[in-house]
């Protein structure tokens, strides 16, 4: 008997270059479930860069960690258009149904992919796709709401508020979300019922590093801490870089601030001899300077799954989040391996706790690697995502 | 500044509780003051958006503001760290501050008065929103006084 086949969509493919949790979360989730035995076809775009989506890889077919991976070709689009719309859309004004559509069209999508889909959507059980924003989730989703399970890694941002949003949750035939934070807010903005809902999220594997690795291979002889990810001003680098400067010259602590990752760094002239940015590196390096990190801060506000904080405690780090951030306090708070600051006054006081007391970060380190070890393994994982396509989408 | 704000054992640490006593040693400190220094008012820039729900933040926001606003228009000792020339450098950079001191001083001192009067206004502002604030809310529990007292 053909094994059953499932579609996968999302606008890039973690991994060639580009870096980004939705997309991490929705490659792992396809190559485990091709290893618990589905046919899976993985389509995305040729675009790696999220800033100019150009068509950097070709077009075709590739097979890649038990995936057909489909490249196809990213559309032409009036940027300028898309960013007028989009202004408007942050700064909180009211936008027309027509300027959403426009918003939508001039964001990114594949005509290509949509016809893949238009003559080969039949031989899918389901159809996966994500993150929410993006126009070619939006259409794909819309053109078979059936078989379409999102996996929206849903935000409280301006973008969640458009109209068009709410047609998307409505008439897709579930979603897939990863933290019980995010589905609360899916069930506040758009009324997702319980019918519709599952928790999945994505799975970790648990890895050992020496955590002296990476200060003695950049010669770092500071405590640091670490960022990993993308650099930009709604992940909340900016911040972190004057927070660490102003706590650098308030108490006369010489930690330096790493960062691993991709995109400019923002600091003040006097913090950039201190911040040490290691750039795209390695899973096996990204663990090292995790694990040698006294803390690891996520300055984001709008998250819908930590994936680096995870690892993070996975590398038996402490985490250091933002307060207002519902999703990762709501992970620190679960695996007791995490503290969320308010304000800069929040920072400096427990940073200094941290620096200060080896042993409860030694303490609340074990139970973040306990918590998501335990949590967080492949084969729960897997058991949930079966579960949900066993609710969501019956063969 | 450099003491650990508070020690807690690690065996059975309680994430809730411990930044539940960080905080609360936090905001001791912020009313002693500790906190009121124009580099946090820096740090704080990009988080104001999201810290728009706090009134107690915001004002002691502008209390750190008030100290940053000004700048620092007095002379300063001029250093220079290259060994070489190291004095005729700084007599010659004494020379420049010397000269573009007239047209600075008034160029600052304009700069000193606007922000001034920003900061001003907006503690004025932060002040009456706060009295109006509070006036609605009276208003509001005496008309809840009444409502209740008509519905029994």
């Amino acid at each position: 008997m053909a094994p059953e086949r499932l579609a996968f969509v999302c606008p890039r493919l973690a991994g060639e270059g580009a870096v980004g949790g939705a997309e991490t979360l929705l490659k792992n989730l396809a190559i485990h479930a091709a290893a618990r035995g589905f046919a899976v076809d993985f389509l995305t775009t040729c675009a790696q860069s999220h800033f100019t989506w150009e068509n950097a890889l070709p077009a075709g077919t590739r097979r890649m960690d038990g995936l057909d991976v489909h490249f196809f070709p990213v559309d032409e689009r009036d940027a300028g258009e898309f960013l007028r719309i989009q202004q408007d859309i942050d700064r909180g004004r009211a936008v027309s149904a027509s300027d959403e559509l426009c918003w939508l069209r001039n964001g990114v999508n594949s005509a290509a992919l949509l016809r893949h889909l238009e003559q080969n959507a039949a031989a899918y059980r389901a159809i996966v796709l994500g993150p929410y924003l993006f126009g070619l989730t939006w259409f794909t989703a819309l053109a078979h709401p059936a078989r379409a399970l999102l996996v929206p890694c849903l935000h409280d941002e301006p973008f969640a508020r458009l109209a068009c949003m709410k047609r998307l949750f409505a008439e897709t035939a579930g979603c897939l979300f990863n933290s019980s934070a995010e589905r609360e807010l899916a069930r506040e903005l758009f009324g997702v019922p319980d019918a519709k809902a599952r928790l999945v999220g994505m799975g970790l594997d648990p890895f050992d590093v020496d955590p002296a690795a990476f200060a003695r291979r950049h010669r770092l002889a500071a405590p640091y801490v670490l960022y990993s990810g993308r650099r930009e001003p709604l992940k909340g680098t900016p911040l972190l870089c004057d927070y660490v400067q102003t706590f650098r010259e308030r108490t006369g602590r010489d930690v330096k601030l790493v960062f691993t990752g991709s995109g400019p760094i923002d600091a003040p002239a006097a913090l950039a001899p201190h911040v040490l940015d290691a750039g795209f590196v390695g899973e096996t390096e990204k663990h090292e300077a995790m694990a040698g990190a006294v803390a690891f801060v996520h300055p984001s506000v709008n998250e819908s799954f930590g994936i680096v904080l995870l690892e993070a405690f996975l590398a038996r780090t402490t985490g250091l989040v933002r307060a207002q951030s519902r999703v990762l306090v709501g992970q620190c708070r679960a695996a007791g391996a995490g503290l969320w600051f308010r304000h800069y006054p929040d920072f400096e006081a427990q940073l200094l706790y941290l620096l200060d007391n080896p042993d409860a970060r030694a303490a609340l380190g074990r139970r973040g690697r306990d918590h998501v070890a335990r949590e967080y393994a492949w084969p729960v994982i897997e058991a949930k995502f079966l579960a949900a396509l066993a609710d969501l989408a019956p063969q | 500044m450099s003491e650990s704000p508070i020690s807690i054992g690690a065996p059975g640490l309680d994430v809730d509780r411990l930044v539940a006593d960080l905080q609360a040693t936090v905001d001791r400190k912020m009313k002693d003051g500790v906190y009121a220094d124009a580099r946090v008012a820096r740090a704080e820039k990009t988080n104001l958006a999201q810290l728009r729900g706090s009134d107690d933040f915001i004002s002691f926001y502008l209390t750190c503001l008030r100290d940053a606003v000004f700048v620092d228009i007095s002379d300063f000792e001029i250093r220079e760290r290259r060994r070489f020339f190291g004095p005729l450098l700084v007599a010659f950079k004494k020379t420049i501050w010397k000269l573009l001191k007239f047209y600075t001083y008034r160029l600052w001192s304009q700069q000193n008065q606007v922000n001034g009067l920003v900061i001003t206004a907006l503690e004025g502002l932060e002040e009456q929103s706060a009295a109006r604030l509070a006036a609605l809310e009276k208003r509001l529990a005496e008309l809840e006084g009444k409502a209740a007292g008509h519905g029994s």
